[in-house]
């Protein structure tokens, strides 16, 4: 195998490898120092503590249609880092990245339920993909400023609810550099159909509901064909409560008790009152009365439901059952 | 009092299942739709960066 010297010499001795990042880590910096970044990071928080965008003014102006504040913000960023990874291409740009090939996503600021990123989207690995049949949504708000490049694209919306589903209304659009959009991500969704050559944005997100859920339909007729959780958070919760009752943690069973009777998504409560009712199992029943019992829990009636069963399968719990009439 | 210990296998599902955040029925969703929630993996960088300041 040819391993290049320079890469050789990086391998064999680590400190040009620090001195590279040293010089990105310094470009970032120097951005920071010199750009609005700073001022922007402080909008950000109070952003993400649901301030309206209209008065937070930096921010406001990135999303401005005619404004260059975020042309003059991604092009200084991006200008430090090209000449940074030209003189020293082993270093890593210091900012959370993710690419596919097709699309490639670099965040400048993030803050709770809120993030503001730069997408890349290159129109021939776009072509490349098979046709999206089904769209997805989920609760959340999406600024985006087209710095560069042109698409065809449809706005999908729900117009309207049906049992299994929705009524879904889609109609074509196209975005041109300059153009600013906002998206209410919970009854819109914006699909890229066509990139002649690449599509540059800025993006401001925030989730609003913490507990929501993402729903993706069929697009040729709104049928629901799959739901997930909306945020991170809830599938990291609902896979610790599922470790800790693999692991038997009956201590945990009180923690699992409160989830269950906690704000968040119908999903994660009733994993963990599974959960807690494995563990512990007056601790679970308990619990589980307590909810049948709720009016207006989502799911009361399917844990009085399972309340039901329990006692007929078990006729030794009835006196734990008593004790929640 | 004795109770029982319950089985979790035998406890039922709600009627529509939740699938982990970023899940999808249909690959290629997120390939055409730009709406997705961003929301990335801390980039090792970051970890070790983190671990170099304390």
């Amino acid at each position: 195998m040819f391993v290049h010297p320079e890469i050789e010499a990086l391998r064999s001795n680590l400190a040009p490898q620090r001195l590279d990042q040293a010089r990105l880590d310094s470009a970032l910096g120097q951005w920071r120092a010199e750009s609005p970044a700073t001022a922007i990071e402080g909008e950000m928080q109070r952003f993400a503590r649901g301030e309206a965008l209209a008065r937070l003014p930096q921010l406001r102006a990135l999303f401005t249609c005619g404004d260059t504040a975020a042309r003059s913000l991604v092009d200084r960023l991006f200008g430090a880092f090209l000449t940074g990874l030209h003189a020293n291409p082993l270093g890593q740009v210091p900012l959370r990245q993710q690419s596919d090939g097709t699309v490639a996503s670099v965040v400048i600021a993030s803050t709770g339920a809120a993030v503001l990123l730069v997408q890349a989207l290159d129109g021939n690995g776009l072509r490349r993909r098979a046709q999206a049949l089904t769209a997805s949504f989920s609760s959340g708000e999406t600024w985006e400023h087209v710095l560069s490049g042109s698409a065809d694209a449809e706005l999908v919306r729900i117009s309207g609810s049906r049992p299994g589903g929705v009524e879904l209304d889609r109609s074509p659009c196209k975005l041109s550099a300059g153009m600013v959009n906002f998206r209410d991500g919970a009854r819109e969704t914006l699909r890229l159909l066509a990139v002649p050559a690449s599509l540059v944005t800025l993006k401001l997100q925030r989730r609003m509901v913490q507990d929501a859920v993402a729903c993706e339909y069929r697009l040729a007729d709104g049928t629901l064909v799959h739901q997930a959780a909306g945020s991170s958070r809830e599938s990291r919760l609902e896979l610790a409560a599922a470790l800790l009752g693999r692991m038997g943690r009956s201590d945990a069973a009180p923690l699992l008790a409160a989830m269950v009777e906690e704000r968040g998504s119908q999903s994660l409560r009733w994993q963990a009152l599974r959960e807690c009712l494995g563990l512990d199992t007056a601790l679970g029943f308990s619990a589980l009365c307590r909810i049948a019992a709720r009016t207006g829990d989502p799911l009361a009636a399917q844990a009085g439901a399972l309340r039901g069963q329990l006692l007929e399968t078990y006729p030794q719990l009835k006196e734990l059952a008593e004790c929640h009439v | 009092m004795n109770l029982p210990k319950i089985d979790i296998s035998t406890l039922p599902d709600l009627d529509t299942l939740t699938g982990m955040f970023g899940s999808l029925a249909h690959q290629g969703t997120h390939f055409s739709i730009d709406d997705a929630p961003i929301d990335m993996m801390v980039i090792v960088y970051e970890i070790l960066k983190a671990l170099g300041q304390t």
